[in-house]
Formats: structure tokens, sequence, C-alpha cells
């Protein structure tokens, strides 16, 4: 088992703890809630395979969805995001990066990071909240849980991302 | 085949996004009530939809058909509806008028049965099964369901004779309906369906197929009631007036139930017009109305004393009754002191013992 693997799997576990404990008790302003799992798909470095990334997201979110009761919406959500982040990273990465290219806010820089996060985290939240609603009716409501989930959930994760890869001063 | 699986070797990422995406909203709907069953509403709705889409063109597909169809069936009904419209116009002319218009709530009638009759006579009588017991009386009108029947003649206390219109002497007050004109309807002897209605002014205007009723004048018949029909017009001898062939409602060869009016007879009036006729007999008319009067005053004089003997006679006997009942509870009481008496000594008796 490689220690690619390993490291993803206790990546995983400890997102996953931290979600369901810390972040799931997070209602801000009764519908802001932070959706750290996500910050799991983001760390997928370039040129890993696809298969890989939808199988490691989905296997996230149903995790999530198992531990949170939500059965189906987060797994929907994270696999939809897995299958996006190729593409967006494509985006933010610069043409001379290496072929393993780590999307952290030190190789693409705080303003780049942050788009590619909040992004990814803007659709991973749309989709999840989407689903939770399964309706347009109260549209505004959705909307600002939406936002707000995903400007939170960017935040630790760039918070998460400052206490686990601190920069290094030039 | 080869291009096929290299193209989903190719894009083998989207069939797994597809399937997972597949599996989650599974779960989605499975263990979501609210999802499930918006997704249930939703997927009915659509369903519905599309059922109704589709069952629209099958229907205009097939109109063709079903215009041929409608075609067939309207034309069977236009051919239903042409023959009852003759059936209808045939029975207007012939039988509609031969059924019996409603009576005045006023009239009321006995059913009686024809148990004799005779048809071929110059004087024909029938015989019916109610007399004087069931309220008739004579000259009281006779009628049937189709028309009238004739009038009361004799009573018995169980059988009444009525004349028929068949009958040369029975004259019955008779008009022509709608038109007001008056006349008189004999029986010739003959058919026994064919009558004459005779003193029809000459100015009337009479037609076949007109409608020949009772006008009311007399006071055995209400206005209105069916005779017959005109099938034929000729003047009278005198040539002053017409003299209608009327063709009789009322089937008197198979008659077999009647109806007799009752009240609508009024000697008051039967015996106005009498007085009004003959003056010699005013009279004698005035004095046997005085010796009823007088007869009818005494006998509820008589009444009247025997209801006052009456009452006297229950008053006494209740008087009697109430006597003899607190006298009886008087001797009682006294029994039962004389027996508590006696106990009350024999007591003593003991006691000293």
């Amino acid at each position: 088992m490689s220690s690619v693997f390993i490291s993803r799997l206790l990546r995983l576990c400890i997102l996953l703890f931290f979600q369901v404990l810390v972040c799931n008790n997070i209602h801000l302003l009764g519908y802001v809630t932070p959706l750290v799992i996500g910050y799991m798909v983001v760390c997928f470095h370039r040129n890993t395979s696809r298969i890989s990334i939808l199988l490691w997201g989905f296997a996230i979110g149903l995790l999530y969805d198992i531990f949170s009761n939500t059965a189906g919406m987060a797994s929907a959500s994270c696999t939809l995001i897995a299958m996006c982040q190729p593409a967006l990273l494509g985006i933010f990465t610069p043409h001379d990066a290496a072929e393993d290219f780590t999307p952290t806010m030190e190789t693409l820089g705080f303003w780049n990071y942050m788009f590619y996060v909040l992004l990814l985290m803007l659709m991973l939240n749309g989709a999840f909240y989407l689903l939770d609603a399964f309706t347009l009716n109260d549209w505004p409501m959705t909307a600002i849980s939406i936002v707000g989930s995903a400007v939170m959930t960017t935040l630790i994760i760039i918070g998460i991302e400052l206490l686990v890869r601190p920069r290094k001063n030039p | 085949m080869r291009a096929l699986i290299d193209l989903i070797i190719k894009n083998r990422h989207w069939f797994l996004f597809i399937a997972l995406e597949v599996i989650s909203l599974v779960f989605l709907f499975s263990y979501n009530g609210y999802q499930k069953s918006v997704y249930f509403t939703t997927a009915n709705d659509v369903v519905g939809t599309a059922y109704n889409v589709i069952s629209g063109i099958s229907s205009y597909i097939h109109l063709r058909e079903e215009n041929q169809n409608m075609e067939l069936a309207n034309e069977e009904l236009r051919k239903e509806v042409y023959g009852l419209r003759q059936q209808l116009e045939e029975a207007l002319q012939n039988d509609s008028v031969k059924r019996m218009p409603e009576l005045p709530a006023l009239y009321h009638t006995i059913p009686a049965q024809v148990v004799n009759s005779t048809l071929h006579k110059a004087n024909n009588l029938i015989t019916i099964n109610k007399g004087e017991v069931d309220g008739i009386r004579p000259e009281m009108g006779v009628i049937c369901s189709r028309g009238i029947v004739g009038i009361v003649y004799m009573t018995s206390l169980h059988y009444s004779i009525v004349m028929p219109l068949l009958n040369e002497n029975s004259h019955v007050s008779c008009r022509l309906k709608d038109s007001e004109y008056f006349g008189s309807l004999v029986w010739e002897r003959g058919y026994a369906n064919v009558a004459y209605a005779t003193s029809i002014p000459r100015h009337a205007k009479v037609k076949k197929n007109d409608i020949v009723e009772t006008n009311g004048y007399s006071d055995i018949f209400p206005p209105g009631l069916p005779i017959g029909i005109v099938t034929g017009i000729d003047d009278s001898t005198d040539g002053m007036s017409y003299r209608l062939k009327v063709r009789l409602f009322t089937d008197f060869p198979t008659l077999r139930e009647v109806s007799v009016i009752t009240d609508y007879y009024s000697p008051e009036r039967h015996l106005l017009e009498e007085m009004a006729v003959d003056p010699a007999k005013q009279d004698s008319i005035l004095k046997s109305q005085e010796q009823k009067k007088d007869a009818e005053e005494a006998q509820r004089k008589a009444d009247e004393e025997k209801k006052k003997k009456a009452e006297e006679e229950m008053i006494k006997a209740d008087l009697e009754k109430k006597y003899a009942e607190t006298m009886g509870a008087q001797t009682s009481e006294q029994k039962k002191t004389t027996q508590t008496s006696e106990q009350e000594a024999t007591v003593k008796t003991d006691t000293v013992r």
C-alpha cells in the first residue's frame, strides 16, 4: 500500500472527524455550516487519475452521509467537485508547473488558491444545499446558505492550509 | 465494436461519474422522506403529462374511425327519431285526446265495476256494483279513463243502473273544445261508438277532428271531460244548426272500470232550476222545504233533549259511585278500629294472666 494512499486515508479520517464533531455543530445565522470534507478533493495533485479522484470523492461524501444522516447529498456533491477538480486546477496551474503539481497556498499563491478553493466550495455547497432543499421556492435562503457556507469553508481551509503548511519566508 | 470499447475506455471517468451520481441519487431518494415524496410527485406529474400527450396523439390518429362510427350512430338515431316522431304524430291524431283530464280536486269519485251492460237496444243500460251504501245517488255522472260513460239512473243498496250515452233518452250538454259553442249529445241507435252533437250553431267554426267535451252547464258533469271527436259535419233537419257526427272516446263494448262523480251533483241547484222551470211547483216545493226544515229542527231538539238526559244520568251515576266509595271507606275504618281494640283487649288479658 503506497504512502500516498495511507496519507490520503489519514487525511480523510481527520477531516471526517473534524467535520462531524466540529463543523457540523456550527450553524452561523442558522444557515451557514461549513463542509470541510471538500478539502480532501482540493488537495489532489495534477495528473492524478480521474477515477481515483472520483472514488475518493464519492467515498468521503458517503462517509459524511453515514455520519450526518444526509444520505446521498454529500456523496453526490463530492463526486461532482471530484469530476470538476482536474479541469479547475488546470485553469489555475502555471504552464511550467511540474507533472505532479500539488495545489497549495504556497504553489498557487494566496489569491489563486483562494479562488480555486472558493470555486470548488461553491460547487460543493451549491450541490449539497440544492439537494437538501430540493426546491427553489425559498431560493434566497438557499443562496445565503450556499454562499455563506462556501465562504466559511474556504476560510477554514485556508486556515488549515496555513496551519498545516506554513508559508516559508523568502 | 473496438471503437466503441475504445470510446468507453477513453471516457470511463464519465461513466464512473454518472454511475456514482446515480448511486448517490438512489441513496438520496431512498433514505430522505422529503426528497422521495418530491421526486415521486414530480415523477407522477411528468408521467401523467406524458400519458396525456400520448393519449392525445393516439385519439387524434383514431379520429377518422371515431368519426365514421359517430356518423353511423347519428344515422341510426336520425332514423329512430323520425320513426318516433311519426308515431307521436299518429298518436296525437288518434289517441292522445282519449286521455282523461284530471278532475278538479273539488270532485270526488267512487270507483266501480260494470257487472252488466247492453249495447244493441234502443235504451241500453249499464249495471255497476256500487249503490246507495257507497254514497251513489241518481243523476250522478259516470266516467271512465277515456271519457264520460253516462248518468246514474236508479240505485239500490249495492248496485246502480247507469243510463249510458248509448241510450236514446240520454241528452248530455256538450261543447266544442276551444270554441265554447255548445249543444246536446244524443245517440240515435246503431253503432256503439257513434253519437251526434245537435244544436251546434251555424256560425260555429267546426271542422273534422275537433274534440267534443262536457260544458259543465249541467250539474252532472264538470266542464272539460272528453266525449268524442268530430268525424262528420251535417246540417240539422231544420237547417238552423249543425248536426255533428261524433266518434265516442269511451269504448262501451270493453268497458269495465268506471268512476262515479259523487259530489258534483247539487240538490239545491236542482231544486232552484225546477222552481224556475215550473212556477206551479213553487208552493209545493217551498212547503216541502219548510216541512223539511221543521222536521230537521224537531229532530235537532229531540237530539238536544236526549243529550241533556244522558248527561244528567251520567252525573247521577257518578255521584252514586262517589257516595258508595266514601261509605265503603268509612265502614272499613270502623272495622279496623274494632279489630285493634279487640287485639289490645286480648293482650291485656294475657298480661294479667
